[in-house]
């Protein structure tokens, strides 16, 4: 739903001549569903931070829809991300001792906005992305299972951003697969702006956009079908 | 949010249980030290509470309250029996009563006294009636007897060697209801019992007693020559009596029947040992009629407890014997001087428990420093997904608050528990009730320990919320 745009980003760390990231201009339309690519070090990480709203702006814009995240202070940028961004992680960051429901509705109650119609959404995510025991301890539960939980809590808050960050790479492939599906068929529905960083070329196949990052810079970018797997 | 941290806290269990000890431990003994030393003060204060003014030979004021008032066994100068016939005459006296010791039974000191003082200290009987009789005794509500049970007296105590008197017994008449004082321990007689036993104020030695009252520091010499001969207890005086100039001399036993015993740790009340020479088999006649009015030969005693009429009278009164031979002393500025020692250790025990709280916060510090280091991720991460900074903050810092607050209240209750332990203790062996209770200073001890383990937590805390939660995660 909310469209990205970036002008002029530079972040740089200290100790570090060139910058780790450094884009002039990138926009990604509202809705799209777009892949990051790129090694180790390429600053994909970096990327998806930056407009996650985790990392704080130094130089530059990045705006999502009319709200530049370079003018928000660090609360408000938090503020902002429990909103607006659904974030699923590679290592889900589950929290034990919680029921799976628990772990969807965590966040929320942390932000004390969790209310009725939220504790109905999250039994509702909870069926639609195919799981069948709310109150199961997220312990036991496998990793399939997990990932699946952890897209369930990042799409509580109708997010307009879906951010995965290597959200098949600890999966085997089946269940890499169905976090796929399940992932692309969410965001469809809802409409979300999908980025997807990955590895997984199953994965990124499948997605309508692909952007490939190389020492901070992006160098490729392309519409799927065009980059041969 | 609070069933996260309890979801937590679960989870870590463990960890949780240990520092939840170490708190309690650590305030466990600044409580118990604290409780201790009140309930000692409030308890000794209590138990002197009853006796207004203690009239002794010259010389030691601790020992004359501890002996008198405590029932601490101890050799103790003797007073002229004519200070106890002045004071019960005097105007400005409610009652003056003497108290006898040396004898025991059962471990439970035998106490000869008179029928006022019990009246005066004492709520009444439980069961039974007060003593008519020369053979008859009263039981303090901790002794564990019953009436009708008969009491052999022993002089001294078992463990100090000491040995039944042959030929006297009491019988049980009464048991009075508790005072909370150490003479609920005690088997109280009447004092002329004991002087009878031990063969002191007979009508045929008082002619005598009376004639000798003068010179018997002079005589004292000599009789302890005989009684070396006669092998009976010459050991056992220290100083056959009471001397006017030096207040340190001390009377033990003089009645010592037969057998020979070692030493004897008690004042008795006894005047001059020439008693010993004229009869040594001691007995009383269980059917006398109690007499309360001490004439001229009334023997020497270790201690008059005195009720003055009024306050006036009671400063009058211990300003007057408080010169020359006698001593009078208010059991509460004894107690004053001893609460100022007590006072002293308990500083230095206060100030160990202090420490000990402190190597506890540094330790928990520590802990959890590192325990926030290891959940950097765990931290970063639920900040990423939308927790507010202060919910971060809340969160840690209410698990170690949790545990911290938890663990100064069970703390208190072990403290509680162990200065109530020791209270007890206590009151078994000496009589002595200690309350233990808490008061508005625990409360200010326990709101600066929580305030204390506040700022504790608000370390961690700060850490994490300071914490950037895309450097949390990298790591």
């Amino acid at each position: 739903m909310l469209p990205l745009k970036i002008e002029n980003l530079a972040v740089t760390f200290p100790g570090l001549a060139a910058p780790v990231l450094a884009i002039d201009h990138l926009e990604i339309a509202a809705g799209s569903h777009v892949a990051l690519t790129g090694g180790s070090g390429s600053g994909k990480s970096t990327l998806i931070n930056i407009i996650a709203g985790l990392e704080r702006i130094r130089t530059g814009n990045v705006f999502w829809g009319e709200q530049n995240l370079a003018e928000l202070s660090e609360g408000r940028r938090d503020q902002w991300r429990a909103a607006n961004v659904g974030l699923v992680m590679q290592d889900f960051h589950l929290f034990p001792g919680l029921s799976a429901l628990d772990n969807i509705l965590l966040p929320a109650r942390l932000s004390r906005v969790a209310n009725n119609d939220l504790v109905k959404r999250a039994h509702m995510l909870f069926e639609t992305v195919g799981l069948k025991r709310p109150e199961q301890n997220v312990e036991t539960m496998s990793r399939g299972e997990m990932q699946r939980v952890a897209i369930a809590r990042a799409l509580l808050r109708k997010p307009g951003v879906i951010i995965a960050d290597e959200p098949t790479a600890s999966l085997d492939l089946e269940s890499g697969d169905a976090v796929g599906d399940l992932l692309l068929a969410i965001a469809a529905d809802s409409g979300s702006t999908l980025i997807v960083a990955s590895h997984d070329l199953r994965l990124v196949e499948r997605l309508e956009r692909r952007l490939l990052l190389k020492s901070g810079r992006i160098i490729g970018d392309v519409p799927a079908g065009e980059i041969a797997a | 949010m609070i069933r996260f941290i309890l979801a937590d806290l679960r989870r870590l269990w463990l960890g949780g249980a240990v520092v939840i000890l170490l708190v309690a431990l650590a305030t466990a003994l600044g409580v118990a030290v604290t409780l201790q030393e009140r309930s000692l003060r409030l308890g000794s204060a209590r138990a002197a509470d009853k006796f207004d003014l203690v009239v002794g030979a010259a010389g030691s004021e601790t020992q004359l309250i501890l002996s008198s008032i405590f029932l601490q066994p101890a050799p103790l100068p003797l007073v002229d029996g004519s200070v106890l016939t002045k004071l019960a005459a005097d105007p400005r006296v409610s009652w003056a009563a003497p108290v006898g010791f040396g004898d025991s039974f059962s471990g439970y000191p035998i106490i000869g006294t008179t029928t006022s003082l019990i009246k005066g200290t004492t709520t009444g009987f439980s069961e039974g009636k007060m003593f008519a009789l020369e053979g008859e005794a009263v039981l303090g509500a901790a002794v564990d007897l019953s009436v009708g049970a008969e009491i052999k007296p022993m002089h001294g105590t078992a463990e100090t060697g000491g040995h039944t008197h042959a030929g006297a017994a009491y019988k049980v008449v009464g048991k009075l209801q508790p005072t909370g004082t150490p003479w609920d321990r005690a088997i109280l007689v009447p004092i002329q019992a004991v002087w009878h036993v031990h063969n002191l104020g007979h009508e045929h030695g008082q002619d005598e007693h009376g004639h000798e009252a003068g010179e018997h520091h002079d005589g004292d010499g000599h009789s302890h020559d005989h009684e070396n001969e006669e092998g009976h207890e010459g050991d056992a005086h220290a100083e056959g009596e009471a001397n006017h100039q030096e207040p340190a001399a001390q009377s033990a036993s003089h009645a010592a029947p037969e057998q020979h015993a070692p030493k004897y740790p008690f004042a008795l009340g006894a005047a001059s040992s020439k008693h010993v020479e004229e009869e040594h088999h001691g007995s009383i006649d269980p059917d006398a009629p109690i007499i309360e009015t001490f004439g001229s030969s009334t023997p020497g005693l270790p201690a008059i407890l005195v009720k003055p009429k009024t306050i006036a009278d009671a400063y009058r009164l211990r300003q007057e014997y408080r010169s020359g031979s006698t001593l009078g002393v208010f059991p509460g500025e004894v107690l004053t001087s001893l609460y100022a020692a007590l006072g002293d250790a308990k500083m230095v025990l206060s100030a160990v428990a202090a420490g000990s709280q402190g190597l506890v916060a540094a330790a928990l510090v520590l802990v959890t420093v590192i325990h926030v280091g290891q959940r950097r991720r765990q931290i970063g991460a639920l900040r990423a997904f939308g927790a507010p900074r202060t919910s971060v903050f809340l969160i840690v810092w209410l698990e170690l608050f949790l545990l911290v607050a938890l663990g100064v209240g069970i703390g208190f209750l072990l403290g509680f528990a162990a200065a109530h332990v020791g209270s007890q203790m206590f009151t078994a062996k000496s009589g002595v009730i200690l309350p233990v209770g808490f008061t508005r200073e625990d409360l200010r001890l326990a709101l600066i320990l929580l305030g204390f383990a506040g700022g504790l937590a608000a370390v961690p805390a700060l850490l994490a919320y300071r914490q950037s939660p895309a450097q949390a995660l990298r790591a």
